[in-house]
């Protein structure tokens, strides 16, 4: 059960971003921004040539005191990032990994929406309600 | 890790020095306050050697110790206070901040380019001061005393005596369990004794002697004469002598202050302070008695009244506790070393490095060497077994210890002399001399030997210290063993919780880390210090790991960023406002306009309220703004929080500076580009049935196409007054100024006429807003009336409603993310120039419900209603852009834009002012309906008006009368029956025949070059004086057309006298009508076949008219009467009616369909003659009792205009057709003949019922004849489109229109007609030929000769023809040809010869027509299509 997704574009800046404790978002969003840095090193780390054909799931970006930061990035560069309750154990390396599998496939649905403008915040329904399933529903 | 002014490989031999104490007398103490100094303060400066030193190891290796430094302190008796650590700490920080100028370097990481100040000297002065003030410890004798300065002065009555009292004091105190702080190193530690000599004041000789005594019995080595004071404090001034101590005591002053009694500047020997010149106070007397108060508190130690030692300030005066400002103020004025020379500063140094030459080092030598010894002494025996001995001795201690690990934390302890101690105390002493190798292969053995103890805090120190010199060996031979460092951290923050040497150890491994570019690990030891005990500590260390990741090889902006708003937290918490809103702003930099909004408006939210408590209200105030003016994602909620906070920051900005500018409010936004200006007064909304006229006004939506309308009436008015021309400075009136209107010029306003601005405000947030004293901001340039030019400018504020009057709106409610306009009104009462430069209101929001709908929309009518929390006073300027530049290349390839001067009008000289009202005027009309309405013409200014007319695009619509007066009815009382036209009762009997009037156009206004849109409104002066109103009728008729009509008018009026800038005034009023349908006229004329009135030559002709009522019943309309149908024309007139009905009303129930007849007839030659070309003869035939004269006014008015009006029509489609028809005369004179102009109008009277009342309605349609034979229309018929439209296929037709007349236009040519009996009987049984006389009369109809063939001969060709016809011959002659003269009728005796009984057509002569002078002939038959039947009887 994640309690943060973000959506963020190639020039990292929030496309998407929602939390289930709606009180907390601030924090939520500095945690997200901060991991950035992250996924940047990680990219950064492979060879140009790894590029091409590396994992887009880059695994736990950095775990605080009560959550795990987990990160994904499409080979567009858009970066999904995942906050998930460091309590929750059910939750393994595959599961968080079908996870993103499924915010890709959803996100892909949003790009392929020719009035949708790349670039813009993110305002489908669909997505949406895909993001609010992976936050309530325990995978 | 920002960067240190130090490198690592100076901060740690800095930081860990030998500590000698030093002991003075109260003279000695004395002498050395004359320089504003203590003793120890005055050798500061010169304790670090400036020469190398050599000593020898414990293997006579020689070593060389470089810049070694030592620190005199003087003794404090008491360990430091942690509560005064922190505020010492707390000061020093806060004390350091970034200089002004510091130039940050910019770090360019991806795409963020970051200002960061590379140094943070906070964080060096805090760790030095930290490292400072760490209190000694048992575990380790890093700032244990090595030796102890006794130090006392050659004035004393008996210094040697002083001598052994300062020298028993130490050994009190040093061994004396009293005391256990501070701690010493040794047991015997090294005494030296100094002698101080005041030169200007004491005797050298007695000095001198004084030391020799002291040699003897001290040894030379142990003793010291240092001579002061070469110059009398009080001529201090004139020579300027170095300070070094400025550099080393200002840093610390406020140390110095705050903490009360930092060591070096307080410590006093005062036990005999009454003869000291401090002796001030009472409390002195207490503290006379003996050496306790000698000692004083650790520098930290927080201030406690009753410690009489704390109450006296060294140098001069008693410090109150609340007095600290005072004294630090006081401080820094003061030259410190005022009475020493720079002999005096080289016998300062000179005698620290004999101290540490001949006193220090040989004894820390010895020292070292004796350690060693029995070190070595004790290697003899096995290392494990001396640990198993010992363990197995003190086995009992193996359980204890555990229980001790739980009550104690640090596990074991040792007794101070304890044999591990020993090696500790080596390691130690090695590493204040700089002889790391041998230090570290002792701290490691302890280390060892520590851990083996599980004595944890041991362990952790000789860990960490093994760890440091490891690190600092010369030559680098072992890597630097992190993991110690780790290893000790995680001991002395766990199990010893010991936080303080946690932090030591940490700020020491995170420089080394950071000196081997180790940035992530020095940050991640850094965060893993930050904890809930100390905000400034957690602080400062969030703020280096900031720093850390920012400098590593690839920065990580965001962690950065993250960590130092994390610092600027833990920043605010610890009270460090200043540097918590430095880091703040550091990290906003990274967060901005990158669409982390909430983040954002966090930081400026933060970076707000900490300007705010710094005062920096600016900032404050933008930041504040920022969070506002950006479309804002928060909460309700929060966004009415923030304004609040921003309302009540910028309150206290304007309380600040009252007089100062109005600030500049960020709320609400106002689309500056919507702005409207309006010039006049509002409207007037319809009083009873008086309706006033539309005008301009700013309710009214913004239309090009209705504008360009607007603006080509105003053209045609102007040019018809300046005779056809435009003038070249003409511009159209503009009253509504907005985004569409040309605004390139200064607008014209006139004075006395309000001006009404629109600003449209728009509220981004989700709260409302309330603006209260609402008013428009202006600057005012007065011209003087006199001529010449007034060079005084004055810049007028709003107050001073004099020149100007200012509307003030007192409430304005905005709702959420509402946009709403206001209207904010001026009033001009000075010509000049002015300028509206803004808007000046209160914002205010309102306090509690959020629900608050529609009812803020009217201003006033609740005023008081909403209780105001908070508002401030500012303004918005209102900047419009003008309209971007595109004419010239320059400014195709630029961005350029356009002035625009909305809001810059020049206040004119007084105008007239029209106004003008209808009176019933109607809203619904049939189709041709006549109805009379007033107008009344009212001029409301203090100016005559004149010149009124009139223009629209409509002039069918509407008449004045014409210009005569007795062609106009008077203007009568309205009244709703009585008719709009003029009658005359008529007697019945003259029904048939037509009566006979004639009018000119040119008095109906219809002039030939004039143009009929621009109608003079005929006032009974010309001129409208002031305040003066004037009624008059108007006739209206209905459009022709069914539907919606919106007819403009454009009211023209300029002033008596003749203004150089405003030319003339417009007036507009837009008349919605809505018709219906009523009647359908259809007529056709032909040409008459009787030719038996001679009194019509060859021009008789037949008018049919049709008329059907097409009105639907939902109008009301019961039936229509055919009242009276005239005819106009120049050349014929109607003669009488022909076969008319019973139904002599000619009433037409709805969808009935009437047919009339009428004969019409050529008017007379002579009367055509003697009239004008404009005259037209008016003939009416009446159906009723009463005759409308169809010669006036209305009806002749509404039949000129509808004729000029369709000739306009018809005009341009005959253009064309005209030009090439010239060439060809003949045609045109075939064609003539077919041409007649007549005009039919059918006056007609409607039985309405309207609210059960029957009302009549009057009316007229007009029809216009121009081609005989052919059907024309009141009003060309709309064909309702088929559902599928047929598709027809077709060759492009040959477009060159023949030169030849068609065949309809020449049998036109020449009419004939047969004259015959009907039936003819005749007696076949006795003559079986019957002959009958037939008369052909031939009439030429065009203007031109005509020769005509007639031909008798049968050309039938078809056989069923011949059967029908029969059999008849013509006898006689079967061709004539004949001319005929223009209009002439010729007669033709014909005879026809039959043979049987029958019936028979005649009409077989073939007529063949050409004009006669025309060289080429077109010759064509003329048609006869009646069958002319002639019955044969047999009698």
């Amino acid at each position: 059960m994640a309690v943060c997704i973000a959506v963020i574009a190639k020039e990292n800046y929030p496309l998407y971003i929602r939390s289930a404790p709606t009180e907390n978002e601030l924090k939520f969003h500095y945690m997200v921004h901060t991991s950035l840095d992250v996924v940047d090193e990680k990219i950064s780390a492979m060879g140009k040539a790894l590029v091409d054909q590396r994992e887009l799931y880059l695994g736990l970006l950095y775990p605080t005191e009560d959550y795990k930061v987990y990160g994904y990035v499409t080979n567009s560069k858009v970066k999904f990032v995942m906050v998930v309750d460091s309590s929750n154990t059910a939750l393994r390396d595959n599961e968080i990994r079908s996870m993103f599998r499924k915010l890709h496939n959803s996100y892909t649905d949003v790009m392929c929406n020719p009035f949708y403008n790349p670039g813009d915040r993110i305002q489908s329904r669909a997505f949406d309600n895909m993001v609010m399933s992976m936050m309530v529903q325990v995978c | 890790m920002a960067q240190c002014v130090q490198s690592v490989q100076e901060l740690i031999p800095d930081s860990f020095v030998p500590c000698v104490a030093a002991l003075c007398s109260d003279e000695a103490e004395r002498l050395t306050r004359l320089n504003h100094l203590s003793f120890a303060e005055l050798l500061k400066p010169f304790s670090r050697l400036t020469s190398e030193v050599h000593m020898r190891d414990p293997n006579n290796q020689l070593h060389i110790i470089k810049n070694l430094k030592i620190a005199v302190s003087n003794i404090i008796t008491q360990p430091p206070q942690p509560g005064a650590i922190r505020k010492l700490l707390n000061d020093v920080v806060s004390g350091s901040q970034p200089a002004e100028g510091l130039v940050a370097n910019v770090i360019t990481a991806g795409d963020y380019d970051l200002n960061i100040s590379a140094t943070t000297p906070w964080f060096e002065s805090y760790r030095e001061t930290f490292l400072q003030s760490m209190p000694a410890s048992d575990h380790e004798f890093l700032n244990h005393y090595l030796a102890c300065m006794l130090v006392a002065s050659s004035s004393e009555a008996e210094p040697v005596e002083q001598f052994s009292k300062l020298s028993h004091e130490q050994h009190r105190i040093q061994h004396n369990s009293d005391y256990s702080y501070p701690k010493w190193f040794i047991p015997n530690t090294l005494k030296y004794y100094v002698l101080l000599h005041d030169v200007s004041a004491g005797d050298e000789q007695r000095a001198e002697s004084i030391y020799e005594e002291m040699k003897q019995k001290y040894g030379t080595q142990g003793c010291y004469l240092l001579k002061i004071n070469s110059r009398a404090s009080n001529r201090a001034s004139d020579e300027q002598i170095p300070d070094p101590w400025s550099q080393y005591l200002q840093k610390n002053s406020i140390q110095n202050q705050d903490s009360y009694e930092d060591g070096p500047c307080t410590i006093t020997s005062n036990k005999n302070s009454d003869s000291n010149l401090l002796s001030l106070d009472g409390l002195d007397n207490e503290v006379k008695d003996g050496l306790p108060n000698n000692f004083r508190a650790h520098p930290l130690q927080l201030d406690q009244p009753s410690d009489p030692s704390n109450s006296i300030d060294g140098t001069d005066h008693v410090k109150p506790a609340s007095s600290l400002h005072e004294t630090k103020k006081g401080n820094t004025g003061i030259i410190h070393g005022a009475c020493l020379t720079l002999t005096d500063h080289d016998r300062i140094r000179q005698f620290i490095q004999e101290f540490t030459f001949r006193g220090l080092l040989p004894h820390i030598e010895k020292t070292i060497r004796q350690l060693n010894d029995q070190l070595m002494s004790r290697k003899g025996l096995s290392r494990s077994l001396f640990s198993a001995t010992k363990k197995w001795f003190s086995g009992s201690k193996v359980p204890e210890k555990s229980i001790n690990e739980l009550k104690n934390t640090s596990g074991l302890l040792y007794p101070p002399e304890a044999p591990e101690l020993q090696i500790r105390k080596m390691a130690d002493l090695c590493f204040l001399v700089q002889h790391y190798d041998l230090a570290y292969s002792c701290y490691h053995t302890a280390k060892k030997d520590f851990l083996n103890d599980q004595a944890m805090l041991y362990a952790a120190g000789a860990l960490e210290m093994a760890a440091v010199s490891a690190f600092l060996q010369p030559g680098a031979p072992r890597p630097y063993p992190a993991h110690y460092m780790d290893t000790a951290i995680q001991t002395y923050r766990d199990i010893c919780k010991n936080m303080v040497l946690a932090e030591r150890c940490v700020l020491l491994s995170a420089e080394i880390l950071k000196s081997q570019s180790k940035y992530s690990e020095a940050a991640a030891l850094l965060i893993r210090l930050t904890s809930e005990d100390s905000d400034l500590r957690s602080a400062l260390l969030l703020e280096q790991a900031a720093h850390c990741f920012i400098n590593m090889k690839s920065p990580m902006v965001r962690k950065y960023a993250f960590h130092m708003i994390l610092a600027g937290h833990r920043f605010s918490k610890a009270g460090q406002k200043k540097h918590a809103l430095r880091c703040y702003c550091q990290a906003m930099q990274v967060y901005k306009g990158k669409g982390w909004s909430l983040a954002e408006d966090h930081i400026n939210f933060t970076i707000g309220r900490q300007s705010y408590t710094l005062r920096q209200l600016d900032n404050a105030v933008s930041a504040f703004r920022h969070i506002l003016i950006n479309e804002s994602k928060q909460s309700a909620a929060q966004q009415g929080a923030f304004l609040r906070e921003y309302l009540y920051v910028y309150k206290n900005v304007s309380q600040l500076s009252p007089d100062g500018p109005l600030p500049q409010l960020p709320l609400p936004y106002i689309n500056s580009s919507a702005t409207r200006v309006f010039f006049g007064h509002d409207r007037r909304p319809a009083d009873g049935e008086k309706q006033a006229a539309t005008h301009v006004s700013l309710d009214q939506e913004y239309d090009s196409e209705s504008s360009q309308q607007w603006r080509e009436l105003e053209e045609q008015v102007v040019a018809v007054v300046n005779k056809g021309i435009i003038p070249s400075n003409f511009h159209p009136t503009q009253y509504c100024l907005n985004s569409y209107s040309d605004n390139s010029r200064f607008p014209l306003a006139v004075v006395e006429e309000p001006i009404t601005v629109e600003v449209a405000f728009r509220n981004p947030l989700k709260v409302p807003l309330l603006l209260t004293d609402l008013s428009l901001l202006w600057k005012f340039q007065p011209k003087a009336f006199s001529g010449k030019d007034n060079e005084e400018v004055k810049e007028l504020v709003t107050s001073q409603s004099a020149m100007i009057g200012t509307e003030v709106i007192s409430e304005f409610l905005i709702n959420c993310e509402e946009s709403k306009v206001a209207r904010l009104k001026l009033f001009p009462h000075h010509i000049g120039e002015l300028h509206i430069l803004g808007v000046v209101y209160n914002l205010g929001t309102i306090q509690g419900s959020m629900t608050v709908d529609g009812i803020g929309a009217l201003p006033g009518c609740h005023t008081g209603k909403y209780s105001l929390s908070m508002s401030v006073r500012g303004r918005q300027d209102l900047e419009i852009q003008g309209p971007r530049l595109n004419n010239t290349k320059e400014e195709k390839t630029s961005v350029k834009y356009g002035p625009d001067r909305r809001l810059d009008p020049i206040i004119t000289e007084e105008m007239p002012l029209l106004e003008v009202f209808f009176i019933h005027f109607p809203t619904g009309l049939l189709c041709g309906e006549i109805r009379k309405a007033y107008v009344e013409f009212v001029n409301v200014s203090k100016c005559p008006l004149a010149g009124l007319k009139v223009v629209s695009k409509r002039p069918e619509f509407f008449t004045f009368g014409g210009n005569t007066a007795v062609l106009t009815p008077l203007s009568p009382s309205a009244s709703e029956n009585c008719s709009a036209y003029k009658t005359v009762v008529t007697d019945s009997t003259s029904m048939c025949t037509a009566l006979v009037s004639s009018a000119s156009s040119v008095d109906f206004g219809i002039g030939i070059e004039s143009q009929p849109e621009v109608i003079p409104v005929p006032l009974p002066d010309s001129v409208l004086k002031p305040g003066a109103s004037v009624q008059l009728p108007m006739w209206l008729r209905g459009p022709d057309e069914e539907g919606v009509h919106e007819i403009n008018f454009l009211f023209y009026y300029e002033s008596v006298k003749k203004q150089p800038k405003i030319r003339h005034r417009i007036l507009r009023h837009t008349a919605v009508i809505c018709t219906s349908r009523s009647l359908n006229v259809r007529a056709t004329v032909c040409r008459s076949n009787s030719l038996e009135d001679e009194e019509g030559r060859g021009g008789n002709m037949l008018v049919f008219v049709d008329v059907e009522n097409t009105n639907t019943s939902e109008a009301g309309v019961k039936e229509f009467h055919i009242v009276q149908i005239s005819s106009s024309s120049k050349h014929w007139k109607l003669q009488k009616s022909v076969n008319l009905s019973e139904n002599k009303d000619a009433k037409l129930a709805s969808r009935e369909k009437g047919k009339f007849c009428f004969k019409a007839l050529r008017c007379k030659e002579k009367e055509a003659a003697t009239q004008t070309s404009e005259k037209y003869t008016f003939a009416d035939i009446i159906f009723g009792n009463e005759q409308i004269i169809s010669s006036a006014s209305p009806c002749a008015d509404f039949f000129y205009r509808s004729l000029s009006s369709e000739l306009k029509k018809t005009q341009a489609q005959l253009s064309v057709y005209a030009e090439k028809q010239s060439t060809e005369d003949a045609v045109r004179l075939i064609q003539k003949c077919n041409e007649v102009d007549l005009n039919i109008i059918v006056l007609w009277k409607a039985y309405v019922v309207e609210d059960n009342k029957q009302l009549i309605l009057e009316g007229q349609h007009h029809v216009i004849l121009r081609t005989v034979g052919k059907e024309a229309f009141s009003y060309p018929q709309k064909q309702d489109p088929p559902e599928m439209e047929l598709l027809k296929f077709f060759r492009s037709e040959n477009t060159t229109v023949s030169s030849r007349p068609s065949v309809e236009q020449l049998s036109n040519l020449i009419k004939t007609s047969l004259h015959y009996p009907e039936s003819f009987n005749h007696p076949f049984h006795q003559k079986s030929l019957c002959l009958v006389p037939v008369t052909l009369l031939l009439s030429n109809c065009s203007k031109a000769d005509v020769d005509v063939i007639v031909d008798l001969r049968h050309k039938t060709t078809s056989p069923e023809a011949l059967e029908i016809h029969g059999s008849f011959t013509w006898l006689g002659q079967t061709q004539y040809k004949l001319q005929l003269k223009s209009q002439e009728i010729h007669s033709l005796q014909l005879k026809a010869c039959f043979v049987h009984t029958g019936v028979y057509n005649l009409g077989t002569p073939r007529v063949f027509a050409k004009l006669s002078d025309q060289v080429t002939v077109f010759e064509t038959s003329q048609q006869n299509s009646m069958p002319a039947l002639i019955i044969i009887n047999n009698v």
